[in-house]
């Protein structure tokens, strides 16, 4: 189906502001709506996995350029987890202004599927810094309940700041790269991949390296991260803890590998570095925080550092998995931002100090809770293993054992602190003056249910996922890779992604 | 050596055509006033009047594209980029004009439209000038006007702000004049072309330079910016947004020609590598202090000298496709502009009153279509997709990178950076949910500035998204 894919990022923007000129009482149908058109947005992704790409010429000068969006190899599933997501953050939606709130989130996933299906890189720079925009207004209009507007313009100015000018750079490089390659509509296109070499590329890749590693983040850019996962309201954070922190790591796959991978081997060490900085880092931070917000906020830190370093192994099964991961961690941290949202819905507050026992009376939304927390902690059976299991061999594969044994610790950490986090809120005996509410709906289930079928899904068999992105992977790893020890025994590289996924089952 | 000028033929008196009935529109304007009985109907049929000559001449100015011709002995340029900036200067003029119907009182508002009228005529000749002599005649025809516009209201700002202004901006032509007459001294000619021609010497570098000091001075570049809040400030709304636009439109055409044309291409980058520095600077600076302003004129005008400094950066290294970017950056700048002015007009009762930032709280839930349409047009000064701002700065920056300038692009992405704090204060203020009580809500009669603000928000996202390359769409010509 031609135009399909841009109607899936065209699509939900027009809606959004078509939303914007209903009626003002027109809530509900406002909030329907958008949930429509994001199940539609699925249906249509998963329906149409072979869908063309589409065209159509922009620039001429000084460099070419298109819109061209399509499909690729790694971002098929990420867009799908998107819509999911997306999807689930609707059903979940509870708040004042709902028309305003659904047009902001309808257009924040179409910003985000054109950042994720662009094929031009001067389109992705626009998408890039469009999906800022509507984060922006929703911490703004709908931050934090009692707060008050001043603290959540605090973390508003934080999060645009620090991610406008990991754009802004972004968006010199990529007028940089333009002129030096001639066109940017070269993402996914294996006949435009060519390392640029130069002098200059030394400087386009720290343009781009920055802006991608302020978004992921990584230490020591994530100081925007846990005040704007704190502020945000839950169903905005699931989107953007889940996919849009995802967008700097999917960058370093798709334009990092294929153009700059001498000076992404010359900046292994010191990426690597910070990588372990941050899965330390978040990972121990994480145990130590109050706020159950702050835990899994922590906790992502520290699982988008073991991606990266997966990313900067080079190494093709490490590179499926980090998809793999990508998607994981995507589903279960939209999960458990979701289920803490209706914590702190019912019990209006999200310390674990204070929380406690409200397993006896919400069974059902402890066992939410609980299948986020062991997909998050890396359960066998759940997503998370398999991404981690494919990383930690890939990574010992790539001769990076030592970093591998390092990237344990973390692992190990993070089933303390998810326990923790599960009977900080669930388990010990119930606190007195705290409110009794009814247990989760079915609406509140219909929101988490997707997340969750997807994390035991993939859990179960990642090899859609893991055999797109290995393939996919060899193609962006294949011709720059050195004849060394490691680029000989090619084959039993694949076999060893689909010995992995098999394990799994 | 510019050729005699045996005759003035038909083709020369063609190409001034469009100025000609601009000119022509406000005198008509003038005598149709005299038998006009008091009232409001004077303010429209002055406004209408106007307009139509302003349509004309736009059609006509359209009619000249790709017709390059040079008019009186090359004097005037038909032509070329001339055209894209008359079009530019002839919008401005009626989108200001529309702000409030007419500046001023009922009784005074067919002499202000003249007199706006006329300082178009002085940008268009500007930005066709080929002769130092046009330079300064367009120059002193646009600036006369404006002197009387800042001073027009009864405030007492006002009329401090006309003085200002023609304090100011009188030293200002002392310096072009004197860099003229070294140029005329170094040369034997007053034609652009004939410069270049000339061998370098001292004197041409010093003419020069007291030139560009001139230039930059119209141009509001830091550090000759100063004048700009104030008068900004002070001056009635439709003559700030005249003056944000159409003055740009003529200087820049002015020191577009100068740098690409007059200067010999042995000494031209010495002697424009200071420009390009005081672009830069002004990116930086005017940024920085559009900060702390809470007045929206002054903030527009701050961030207006931040806005010529990107436009200024893409002439760096003389490069075709530079100029191109420029004038397609000025023209995206109009609309932004504009469009932000034309909502300020609609939330005030008094074209001739003053807004505060504060002003914009909650404006979302109040006014949602006018705070959508501000969040575009502030969303394009700040370089945001999916908005014309935005392809406009990736040109510039192609261009100012493919030059070797990498510093200019680098400081352009910082005054980015900062001004994005700019206009994000007013997002936010009209995102934030505030108490009502609080807010002073004021509401404009005028309908116009909504024609105007479809009119600039189409524009703006049209050239943002336009599928050919806009560098094709404009003409590039001496």
């Amino acid at each position: 189906m031609t135009g399909l894919v841009t109607a899936l990022v065209l699509g939900p923007i027009l809606v959004g502001f078509v939303l914007y000129a209903l009626p003002k009482g027109a809530d509900a149908g406002a909030k329907w709506a958008g949930v429509a058109v994001a199940a539609l947005a699925v249906a249509l992704t998963l329906g149409n996995p072979h869908t063309p790409d589409d065209s159509v010429p922009w620039l001429a000068r000084p460099f070419g350029a298109a819109f061209h969006f399509g499909f690729g190899a790694i971002s098929y599933w990420i867009v799908v987890l998107l819509q999911v997501a997306t999807f689930s953050a609707l059903v979940a939606l509870r708040a004042t202004r709902l028309r305003e709130y659904t047009a902001q989130m309808l257009v924040l996933l179409g910003a985000m599927t054109g950042v994720f299906l662009a094929k031009d890189l001067l389109l992705f720079a626009l998408f890039w810094d469009l999906m800022l925009v509507p984060v922006f207004l929703l911490m703004v209009g709908w931050g934090l309940p009692g707060g008050g507007p001043r603290r959540a313009g605090t973390a508003a100015w934080r999060y645009l700041i620090y991610n406008l000018a990991g754009g802004l750079c972004l968006l010199l490089a990529t007028a940089a790269f333009g002129i030096v390659h001639g066109s940017t509509d070269v993402i996914g296109n294996p006949d435009a991949h060519v390392v640029i070499g130069n002098v200059w590329g030394a400087w386009i890749f720290a343009g781009f390296a920055f802006a991608f590693l302020v978004k992921t983040p990584v230490f020591p850019f994530h100081t925007w991260m846990p005040a704007t996962y704190g502020e945000l309201p839950p169903p905005v954070v699931a989107v953007v803890s889940g996919i849009q922190s995802k967008a700097g790591l999917y960058g370093f796959i798709v334009i990092g590998l294929p153009f700059f991978a001498e000076q992404m081997r010359a900046a292994t060490p010191l990426v690597v570095a910070l990588g372990i900085i941050s899965l330390l880092y978040g990972a121990f931070t994480a145990l130590a925080q109050s706020d159950a917000k702050r835990v899994v906020a922590y906790s992502s830190l520290s699982h988008l550092g073991l991606i990266l370093i997966a990313i900067f192994s080079f190494d093709q099964v490490a590179i499926a998995g980090a998809v793999v991961y990508i998607v994981a961690h995507g589903l279960f941290s939209a999960a458990l931002f979701l289920v803490l949202g209706y914590v702190e819905e019912r019990e209006e507050t999200r310390s674990l100090q204070r929380l406690g026992g409200l397993g006896y009376g919400n069974p059902r939304l402890a066992g939410a809770l609980v299948f986020a927390a062991l997909a998050a902690l890396g359960l066998p059976g759940l997503a998370g293993f398999a991404g981690e299991l494919l990383i930690l061999t890939g990574l010992y594969h790539a001769g990076f054992g030592a970093v591998a044994l390092i990237a344990l610790v973390p692992i190990v950490v993070a089933a303390a602190y998810m326990l923790r986090l599960f009977q900080g809120i669930m388990n010990g005996p119930k606190v007195a003056d705290l409110p009794e509410r009814r247990d989760l709906t079915w609406i509140e289930g219909l929101a988490v249910a997707p997340l969750v079928l997807g994390f035991i899904l993939l859990g179960i068999d990642p090899a859609p996922v893991a055999g797109l992105a290995s393939d996919a992977a060899r193609a962006l790893t294949g011709p720059q890779t050195p004849v060394s020890h490691r680029a000989q025994p090619r084959r039993s590289e694949t076999e060893s992604a689909y010995v992995a996924a098999d394990s799994v089952r | 050596m510019s050729p005699p000028i045996p005759y003035v033929n038909s083709a020369d008196l063609h190409a001034l055509l469009p100025t000609t009935v601009i000119a022509a529109a406000g005198l008509l304007a003038l005598v149709v006033d005299l038998f006009m009985s008091a009232g409001r109907a004077r303010r429209w049929i002055a406004v209408a009047i106007a307009a139509a000559g302003l349509v004309i001449a736009g059609v006509l100015t359209a009619q000249q594209y790709g017709h390059s011709y040079p008019a009186f002995g090359g004097a005037y340029m038909q032509g070329g980029f001339a055209v894209v900036l008359g079009e530019i200067a002839i919008f401005a003029t009626l989108v200001s004009l529309g702000l409030g119907i007419g500046i001023g009182r009922d009784d005074q508002v067919a002499g202000t439209t003249a007199i706006v009228l006329w300082s178009t005529c002085g940008a268009l000749l500007m930005a066709g000038a080929g002769n130092l002599m046009m330079i300064f005649l367009g120059l002193e025809l646009l600036s006369l006007g404006l002197y009387c516009l800042c001073a027009m209201s009864v405030r007492s700002a006002a009329r401090e702000s006309g003085l200002k202004y023609l304090l100011l901006s009188s030293m200002a032509s002392g310096f072009l004049l004197y860099g003229m007459a070294l140029l005329f001294g170094g040369t034997g000619s007053v034609a652009l072309a004939a410069i270049s021609a000339a061998p370098p010497s001292p004197l041409i570098a010093l003419g020069a330079g007291l030139f560009l000091v001139g230039i930059a001075f119209k141009l509001s570049l830091v550090p000759f910016h100063s004048w700009t809040p104030d008068v900004y400030e002070g001056a009635p709304l439709s003559v700030t947004a005249y003056m944000s636009v159409v003055t740009k439109a003529g200087a820049l055409g002015v020191l577009g020609r100068f740098a690409y044309a007059a200067l010999p291409p042995a000494t031209a980058n010495a002697i424009l590598l200071p420009v390009w520095t005081v672009a830069a600077i002004s990116m930086i600076v005017g940024n920085l202090a559009a900060l702390q302003q809470i007045d929206m004129k002054r903030l527009l005008a701050y961030s207006g000298i931040g806005q010529v400094g990107y436009i200024v950066a893409a002439f760096a290294g003389q490069t075709p496709l530079g100029l191109r970017y420029a004038i397609f950056y000025l023209a995206a700048y109009t609309f932004m502009n504009l469009g932000a002015f034309a909502v300020v007009a609609l939330m005030l009762k008094d074209a001739d009153g003053s807004l505060g930032v504060g002003a914009f709280a909650g404006l979302a839930y109040r006014r949602p279509w006018l705070a959508a349409a501000m969040t575009f047009f502030l969303l394009s000064l700040a370089g945001l997709p999916p908005t014309a701002g935005f392809t406009g700065k990736i040109l510039i920056l192609a261009s100012s990178v493919g030059a070797g300038y990498w510093w200019l692009s680098v400081l352009l992405i910082a005054g980015t950076a900062i001004s994005v704090y700019v206009y994000f204060k007013i997002v936010r203020a009209m995102f934030v949910r505030v108490d009502e009580a609080h807010v002073r809500a004021e509401r404009s009669t005028n309908p116009l500035p909504w024609i105007s603000i479809a009119v600039c928000a189409a524009a703006v996202f049209v050239l943002g998204i336009y599928p050919l390359a806009p560098s094709d769409i404009i003409p590039l010509a001496k």
